[in-house]
């Protein structure tokens, strides 16, 4: 620890260190305005178009700001990185999975302002939206990785299948595997960011038994990946981690499974609005009893918040409206790695998982196994007493005493 | 001539920490088992209501406790100026000795086999308190991560930067959690057995094994 300082110096040096990082945030900026072209939409000609007032916006750079954990300084600075969105250059690669990720992000009752930020996204190669199609697609996507080598982001969705070397997944007109075109885009990306736990982590493709071997980009190829992980996950834990690295030309801070700290930092149970009824002990015991109505703790309908990492609570799904357990279904876990087979069962707390079916849980077999000890204590005891003492031959008082009186006469 | 002799076998230092961590064990059990099977508080006012507050309180207290009982332990083992018995752990290592010392406890010999002076515990002893030992560091470990996960600061702070590695070789804080549940039976198997045997020891060998993890003296019979 350094010396002690007053709270006036205190304040100098705070200011001092985020004036420095602001101005470290503006030749970013530069940079990325002079180095990539003009955005493909322009993102406030957008805003208007959608309806989304000025106030609406100045709205959603506070609550970025304040995600990304910066002080409102940095508002101006967000919302110019919202507007240099469009310059990146994107290549989304699809693998196994559902793209219901795509779905998440794109399918929307009314927009807010992170879908239309995704909307001005300059995706060069994105299999589900692209208009173009087969040898057609194929080179668009090798047009963008050479006039952007180095300077593209590849988001991938879905798992990468290893079994059979890599042939339950083929793709395009020339057949490649999976881990061939990963491998190939990967190469020449400037960071590679995995949409979802399939590419995450594997998901329910790499669940027990895994028939296909599959798992996660980052295992497969052996690279450090940023896991933006959910089943689906935020929107908004993509975009604003695009914008930190528009803002600060690096990633975010990760956690040790490859996750930005500042959306998966916390746990779900950290910052559950229903967290007041679970430390009163006011549980849900049955779907919509009582306490179902009263809005109380969902552990015992099996919520899994409290082995889970994520920002739900706070971010929310689909335009910040609501939120699995805001709904009344407990997490179920799916920001984690294998969550399919650690976190089950879904609607019971974890000790019920059973060993080998049936009512084979811990519990009821460390009941059995108490009863069998306790029984085997009465039998051990009745059988001591009966041999030891008919045969008079262990060490007992009177033994002692006798064999002291024996040899005292 | 046969003749009683008194033989101090336990430091007051070992007899504290072994009651310390009997009582810190029961209320980890049971306020563990809360935890993981909770009844709802139906009377009073949430606002008014802390129960599973103050339960993991407890647990997390007396978690605490126990893991410097555990360093104590360990302590004492390698550096106790009474008797430093961390030998005494490895007697098992003699797996003749453990056969007919399992032979005597399932009344198949009538004669206790005859003990090494040196050590402290018997082989089947030995083998049993090592196990302990190892499952009551499981559960520290495991408790930490838990721990951590909720409290990013301080001691439990660090101990977690220190144990996420482990966190993800487990699988995650779910499975953490769940080998935590399932080590707790270990305990619940071990408490009577335990006990029984203690007091089996003190009916048959008469040489006060249950007072003397009290007074620390145990009652040798010596023939000259
Ligand atoms: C003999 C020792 C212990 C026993 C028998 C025990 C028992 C338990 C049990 C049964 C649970 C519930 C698990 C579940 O939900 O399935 C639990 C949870 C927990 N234990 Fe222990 N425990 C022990 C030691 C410790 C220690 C040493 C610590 C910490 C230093 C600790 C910290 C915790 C924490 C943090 C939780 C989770 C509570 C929560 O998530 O709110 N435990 N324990
Ligand atoms: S509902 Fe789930 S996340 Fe919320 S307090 Fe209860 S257990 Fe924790």
């Amino acid at each position: 620890m350094g010396k002690v300082i007053g709270s006036d110096e205190y304040g100098r040096r705070v200011a001092k260190h985020y004036r420095k990082l602001m101005e470290h945030c503006k030749v970013n900026l530069d940079r990325i305005e002079a180095e990539y072209p003009e955005p493909f939409l322009n993102f406030k000609e957008l805003l208007k178009e959608r309806g989304v007032s000025r106030r609406a916006f100045l709205k959603w750079t506070s609550a970025m700001t304040a995600a990304l954990m910066l002080p409102p300084l940095f508002r101006p600075v967000v919302a110019r990185a919202a507007e240099a969105f469009g310059r990146l250059p994107v290549v989304w690669l699809h693998f196994a999975e559902c793209t219901g990720c795509s779905e998440a992000f794109l399918r929307c009752s009314y927009p807010n302002v992170d879908d239309i930020l995704l909307e001005t996204i300059s995706l060069e190669y994105h299999e589900t939206l692209m208009a173009a199609a087969g040898y057609q697609a194929e080179q668009n996507l090798e047009k963008c990785m050479q006039d952007f080598a180095g300077k593209f982001i590849c988001v991938i969705e879905g798992a990468l299948p290893q079994g059979l070397r890599g042939q339950y997944l083929r793709l395009g007109p020339k057949g490649k595997t999976g881990i061939q075109i990963a491998k190939e885009v990967v190469s020449k990306a400037a960071a590679v960011v995995c949409i979802g736990s399939c590419s995450a982590f594997g998901n329910v493709q790499a669940a027990r038994p895994n028939p296909t071997d599959a798992a996660g980009v980052g295992k497969v190829l052996g690279i450090k990946t940023v896991n933006i992980a959910g089943c689906p996950p935020n929107g908004v834990n993509f975009t604003g981690t695009v914008l930190h690295y528009l803002m600060f030309g690096d990633l975010p801070a990760l956690d040790p499974l490859g996750r930005p700290i500042w959306a998966y930092g916390k746990r779900i149970h950290d910052v559950c609005e229903r967290r007041p009824h679970y430390d009163a002990g006011e549980f849900v015991e049955e779907w919509g009893d009582a306490g179902a109505k009263k809005g109380w703790c969902l552990y015992k309908v099996g919520c899994k918040g409290p082995y889970t990492y994520g920002n739900c609570g706070k971010a929310r799904y689909n335009d910040a409206v609501s939120w699995p357990v805001m709904a009344g279904h407990g997490c179920i876990g799916c920001y984690e790695p294998g969550f399919w087979d650690t976190m089950a069962p879904f609607e019971k707390p974890i000790d019920e998982s059973t060993i080998g079916g049936g009512d084979r849980t811990a519990d009821n077999i460390g009941l059995a196994l108490t009863g069998v000890t306790a029984a085997g204590i009465a039998a051990h005891a009745v059988a001591s007493a009966a041999v030891h003492r008919k045969k008079g031959e262990a060490p007992g008082k009177e033994t002692v005493k006798a064999a002291q009186e024996e040899k005292h006469g | 001539m046969g003749k009683i002799e008194e033989k101090r076998e336990w430091s007051a230092a070992i007899r504290i920490n072994h009651w310390a961590m009997a009582a810190a064990i029961v209320v980890l059990i049971v306020t563990g088992f809360y935890i993981a099977d909770p009844f709802t508080v139906y009377q009073g006012e949430t606002t008014d209501k802390m129960f599973m507050g103050e339960v993991r309180f407890w647990h997390l207290l007396f978690g605490i406790f126990l893991l410097f009982l555990v360093i104590w332990r360990i302590y004492l083992a390698f550096f106790s100026r009474f008797h430093a018995d961390w030998k005494d752990f490895l007697v098992w290592v003699n797996l003749k000795g453990l056969v007919n010392q399992v032979r005597f406890y399932l009344l198949i010999d009538k004669e206790e086999p005859e003990r090494d002076e040196r050590y402290l515990y018997g082989p089947t002893q030995s083998l049993t308190y090592l196990g302990l030992l190892a499952i009551i560091i499981c559960m520290v470990v495991t408790g930490l991560i838990l721990m951590g996960a909720g409290y990013h600061a301080g001691l439990s702070g660090f101990a977690y930067k220190v144990l996420r590695p482990v966190e993800r070789m487990l699988g995650g804080l779910a499975m953490v959690r769940y080998i935590h549940h399932i080590l707790t039976w270990c305990f619940v198997l071990f408490i009577p057995v335990h006990v029984y045997m203690a007091f089996w020891h003190d009916a048959l060998l008469k040489q006060g094994t249950v007072s003397s993890m009290i007074s620390g003296v145990l009652f040798k019979r010596v023939e000259k």
